[in-house]
């Protein structure tokens, strides 16, 4: 038993280990972006980054073929911290390595946490326009809302995750239990004509249009086309099954136990505790050109309660903090009448920039102790008198 | 305490400890359906052939053509095209959906919509948008032979545009659509001017001309 544990900390605190890491971690670097021409950034930091074990599908059959970023780095991670436990003993003239070392433990850590926290969303305003939630770039909803109220909505949320299970949902806030029959990540939609198969829907807008799964797109200047089946069943007269997708316009309608609902499958939203109201959207090129020379949107937040009620300008390289969200600067269309900003809530988001700050002041540290040692050592050898 | 109950009771505090790193892992419940309470909001803007009640069945007007042509998409991103419409059109705020939005004034108030959508893809091809758009003013589809009379086409700036102009059958209310349609980067892009005969009729050198202003955006 005790040599299994010796023979566990001998590998755990191994410097061939780092170096096996390390090599594995380019290989890893190196294969995953080979492998985003065909996923995307995104597609390519879930498949090879934030998870375990690569999977690649060979002949229909999912075989793993490397390990992921989280094991590598994860490892790396025990690694370090083995090493200092058994080994490292804290002394004056080893702080900048220690400092050097803390910090890339640090930024590992960062990267584990930004994996799992960091939430991507974009805000779309026309000028003119406010609005006090964001949407995401990947997930979507199947959003129920009761619209009876004169004031108020009431909004039920149905992630996509349960959809794709074919889950049945009953919630305390519908009055119908909601079934997801088919879900397709991407669609076509297409009208129904007389050769048409047979459609899931039978109401609204699916009596008329079609979704015909397709194959999901990576690429950068493509979009998926989510759609789904939705059928909400009821005791009594159920209101019937809907095609929703994120393709059609606008929700669709329908009265049920004597209140109005709408139904639509949309991006996934944030609602925030305050509201952004583009102002004006600038794009200027250089004089003489159509060389873009900078994108801003001039946005005017506001809260509810008043304390907030200020305009700012969000710009390349310049963007917005507040209440946990960051709001960058990331396009534009609609002839330069709507602004597009990505907004992040990442609360990890200050780890890596700690951690090389503490990189730096290590390093720095380190080698200036090996400096000034250095310059000592040849002061004391040139006052040394020549002997003949 | 008896051991068993202390068993279980380390058995149950890791329980929980595995459930709580479960849900940080999975981001604390991105999977559960969710409820709140919003102010009112507005909706985006609704093609007439689709404001009518759920679970009635289509209008034969609609049947052919319904409402696609209004709700095309491509969810944003990607490389898109510009255009430069004249002064007296009205721009309006873009749905969540339309790339952009027009009104065209006319006389005794009537006025035109212009919308400007995009789909990824080749959306069913030429004929089966232009018959869709045929049955939004109560027209008989075409074949694909009637397709060359059908309509017009021409090249500006690098985009192939095919335009048709389909005066509607109904004359109890007519209505016109000068719809053009060119491909540009996986997609297909669609500038559709709807509304009453006469205006759309008097608007159509205007639309031709706009069709030729539109570019790709310069990178």
């Amino acid at each position: 038993m005790k040599t299994l544990l010796r023979d566990l900390r001998d590998f755990f605190v191994s410097l061939k280990l780092t170096v096996a890491l390390l090599v594995f971690g380019m290989l890893l670097v190196f294969a995953a972006t080979l492998d985003q021409t065909n996923l995307g950034i995104w597609g390519i930091q879930q498949k090879w980054f934030r998870t375990f074990i690569v999977w690649q599908e060979v002949r229909g059959i999912s075989l793993p073929i490397f390990p992921g970023g989280y094991f590598i780095g994860g490892l790396l991670l025990l690694n370090l911290l083995a090493a200092h436990i058994a080994r490292f003993t804290f002394t004056g003239r080893k702080a900048g390595i220690f400092l050097t070392h803390l910090g890339l433990i640090l930024l590992l850590i960062g990267e584990l946490l930004s994996g799992l926290w960091q939430e991507d969303f974009h805000l779309r305003l026309n000028e003119g326009d406010t609005k006090n939630y964001a949407e995401s770039y990947r997930d979507n909803e199947v959003a129920l809302t009761d619209i009876t109220d004169a004031t108020f909505d009431h909004v039920v949320t149905i992630p996509d995750a349960l959809l794709e299970r074919h889950a049945s949902v009953q919630h305390p806030k519908l009055p119908f239990r909601v079934v997801a029959k088919a879900y397709y990540p991407n669609s076509l939609l297409q009208m129904r004509g007389p050769a048409s198969p047979p459609s899931l829907a039978t109401t609204g807008l699916g009596l008329e249009v079609v979704a015909a799964p397709q194959p999901m797109t990576y690429k950068p200047n493509e979009a998926n086309l989510p759609s789904t089946y939705v059928e909400l069943v009821a005791p009594d007269a159920s209101p019937g099954t809907f095609l929703l997708s994120t393709g059609l316009v606008a929700p669709q309608r329908f009265d049920y136990g004597g209140r109005s609902w709408k139904i639509t499958l949309r991006p996934k939203r944030i609602y925030e505790p305050f509201s952004l109201t583009l102002v004006k959207f600038s794009h200027d090129r250089y004089a003489g050109t159509a060389i873009p020379k900078n994108f801003s949107s001039r946005i005017k937040l506001t809260t509810p309660d008043g304390r907030d009620d200020r305009e700012v300008l969000v710009s390349m390289n310049n963007p917005l903090r507040y209440a946990g969200l960051t709001f960058y600067q990331a396009g534009f269309e609609n002839n330069d009448r709507t602004s597009i900003l990505q907004v992040v809530r990442n609360p990890s988001w200050l780890l890596p920039y700690v951690a090389c700050a503490m990189m730096n002041v290590g390093l720095v540290a380190q080698f200036g102790l090996h400096l000034v040692a250095f310059v000592q050592k040849r002061r004391a050898k040139l006052s040394v008198p020549a002997v003949a | 305490m008896t051991p068993a109950s202390s068993s279980s009771n380390h058995c149950l505090r890791s329980r929980r400890a595995a459930l709580a790193l479960a849900l940080l892992l999975a981001g604390c419940g991105k999977t559960d359906p969710a409820s709140y309470r919003i102010p009112k909001e507005k909706d985006a803007e609704l093609p007439a052939s689709m404001t009518r009640p759920a679970a009635t069945a289509p209008t034969p007007a609609a049947a052919p053509g319904g409402p696609l042509a209004g709700t095309a998409v491509p969810p944003a991103g990607g490389p898109g095209l510009a255009w430069t419409a004249p002064a007296a059109w009205q721009p309006k705020p873009v749905g969540a959906m339309r790339k952009g939005s027009f009104t065209i004034p006319g006389d005794a108030g009537a006025t035109a919509d212009l919308s400007i959508t995009t789909f990824p893809g080749a959306v069913g091809g030429e004929l089966a948008n232009i018959n869709r758009w045929r049955g939004q003013v109560s027209l008989p589809p075409i074949a694909e032979n009637d397709l060359a009379a059908a309509a017009t086409r021409f090249t500006a700036n690098g985009l192939p545009f095919t335009v048709v102009d389909l005066a509607g059958a109904d004359p109890a209310n007519p209505q016109r659509i000068l719809g053009g349609m060119t491909p540009y980067q996986d997609a297909m892009w669609f500038f559709k001017l709807t509304g009453p005969d006469a205006l759309v009729a008097q608007a159509k050198p205007a639309f031709l001309d706009f069709l030729k202003t539109v570019k790709p955006v310069t990178p």
